[in-house]
């Protein structure tokens, strides 16, 4: 699904993010990006969205090379996945039901087909009853819930989340855990850029980390180590 | 699941237009300014155009008909002269017609030809007007070569300077009508970028869902369009009420009234100023926006 051949990322500060990695993430899989701030973990999601270019080494999405794959065709890959932020990236004029719809609209779907798809994925993640309410009325948590709901409701393959409970406390932290659990459960392939130590430990899922720029270690467990 | 989203990138075109309601009055406004002095620039030019027309129709050459030519020969002549490249109209002048406007001229003092009635010294002529006072020497060289011409009396110096007139405001307001294109694209594109700006959150969000940049850019496109129109709309009710009355108070004048010059009244050219309008407006508005958003499509 997501495969890292040797890949290496040099910014032209002369900076190098990232040390030949070399990762395969399976269809299904849930697996967790750790490291702290500055490790090189933002730049491997920017790689995968392709928002960035790898300065060597390819990288394989969805058995497609992306490395050569031209400016035009990017959108397209990008409908393969959904996408999560830690500052939920809603649009404060538009309701909860218009953020969801929106993301429908820009891969242009049919009216019918919005007003069938966007209440479900709504109730998925439990907001059904906030359809009409505007994002500054909503509770982090809640934020991120509509973020995750415009995330998925394209049915993409796979679920990129960067740093998705930074901005949240535990509890809420928790939930949208779980939920991303969940939507993994269906079948889509997550993963998950964070440092949240406790909620890593406690999902107990794959986790590959990586330390200035070089993965360390790409093992099922917690945060630190084996459980 | 492909489907087409013209309605809703134009609803969301008109949405932005009613939400950003300073920005697009602001944008309006410039708009309307540009339009305003692009339009003066214009009305002049295209006057000034119809007055060197009027002048050049008046300038023209008297081509003198050999006193034995035949009937026949003088209207092969007419034929012959029509066909040459840059003659407007011909008029034919009997030697009686010629009389008359001489007695005419000479009013109360036309004893002075009593008697030409009979012996007629006036020659048949023919009047020639031109396309265009450029091709002057070239007609009068080919007129000469014909059967049947004595000779052609022209004021050439008068003629020659016209032209060179007439070419010189062309090519001023040409060039002033590009400077200003230049100018109102330079700043519906800056107007824009703020728009743009305000709006890169969700520019960046688009990008992030998959959305192409034919969709990105498309409710800024009809954004900068209904700006375009608007403006255009509004400024050609401003130009059409000021024109009036600037010719109103030009026509009224004794020095134009004395040239026997007319200029253009509103209604002949509003559809042309419509049409350059629209153009303009909505191909600033177009260019405008497409140069505004390059940066921030590039994510």
């Amino acid at each position: 699904m997501i495969e890292f051949r040797n890949v290496s990322k040099s910014y032209t500060s002369g900076l190098e993010a990232v040390h030949d990695a070399s990762f395969s993430i399976e269809k299904g899989e849930f697996a967790f990006l750790v490291g702290s701030s500055g490790s090189g973990k933002s730049t491997l999601i920017k790689l995968i969205l392709k928002e960035e270019e790898p300065t060597s080494g390819n990288i394989i999405i969805n058995g497609k090379d992306t490395t050569f794959l031209k400016p035009s065709r990017i959108p397209y890959l990008r409908r393969s996945m959904g996408i999560v932020f830690q500052d939920f990236r809603l649009l404060p004029d538009k309701t909860v039901y218009d953020n969801v719809a929106f993301a429908m609209h820009v891969v242009r779907a049919t009216p019918k087909h919005i007003r069938r798809q966007v209440p479900l994925v709504l109730s998925q993640v439990g907001l059904a009853e906030k359809a009409k309410v505007y994002p500054n009325e909503l509770s982090g948590g809640e934020q991120q819930r509509v973020a995750l709901a415009r995330a998925i409701v394209n049915n993409p393959s796979m679920l990129i989340a960067d740093e998705p409970t930074g901005n949240l406390d535990p509890n809420t932290a928790w939930d949208i855990m779980e939920l991303l659990n969940e939507i993994n459960l269906r079948g889509t392939t997550v993963v998950v850029a964070t440092h949240a130590k406790d909620i890593v430990d406690k999902m107990n899922k794959r986790v590959i980390r990586i330390d200035q720029g070089n993965i360390v270690r790409d093992e099922k467990g917690g945060y630190d180590g084996e459980i | 699941m492909k489907y087409n989203s013209f309605g809703y990138l134009i609803g969301e075109g008109f949405r932005s237009v009613a939400k950003q309601k300073k920005m697009t009055s602001a944008s309006i406004i410039i708009m309307c300014a540009t339009m305003f002095i692009f339009g003066a620039f214009y009305l002049i030019g295209e006057n000034i155009n119809f007055i060197m027309k009027q002048v050049e129709s008046q300038q023209g050459m008297r081509v003198v008909i050999k006193e034995d030519a035949t009937e026949d020969e003088i209207s092969n002549m007419e034929n012959k002269i029509r066909q040459i490249n840059g003659v407007n109209q011909i008029t034919f002048y009997s030697k009686e017609d010629a009389l008359a406007s001489v007695k005419e001229q000479l009013g109360d003092q036309k004893d002075i030809i009593a008697g030409y009635d009979v012996d007629n010294p006036f020659p048949d002529s023919y009047f020639v007007t031109l396309t265009d006072l450029n091709l002057n020497n070239e007609v009068q060289e080919q007129i000469k070569k014909l059967d049947g011409v004595e000779e052609i009396t022209a004021s050439n110096d008068t003629i020659s300077s016209l032209a060179t007139i007439a070419q010189g405001i062309q090519m001023a307001t040409l060039g002033l009508l590009k400077i200003l294109i230049i100018i109102s694209i330079f700043i519906i594109s800056y107007t824009i970028k703020l728009t743009v700006y305000a709006r890169r959150r969700e520019i960046s969000i688009m990008k992030y869902v998959g959305a192409t940049n034919g969709f990105i850019r498309g409710p800024f496109i009809v954004e900068g369009i209904i700006i375009g129109v608007v403006s255009a709309i509004i400024t050609l009710a401003i130009v059409g009420l000021a024109y009036n009355s600037v010719v109103t108070s030009i026509l009224s004048s004794s020095v134009i009234q004395m040239m026997n010059i007319t200029l253009y009244n509103f209604s002949d050219i509003f559809v042309k100023l419509l049409m350059v309008y629209l153009i303009l407006g909505t191909g600033i508005g177009i260019v405008g926006s497409i140069i505004s958003m390059r940066k921030y499509l590039k994510v």
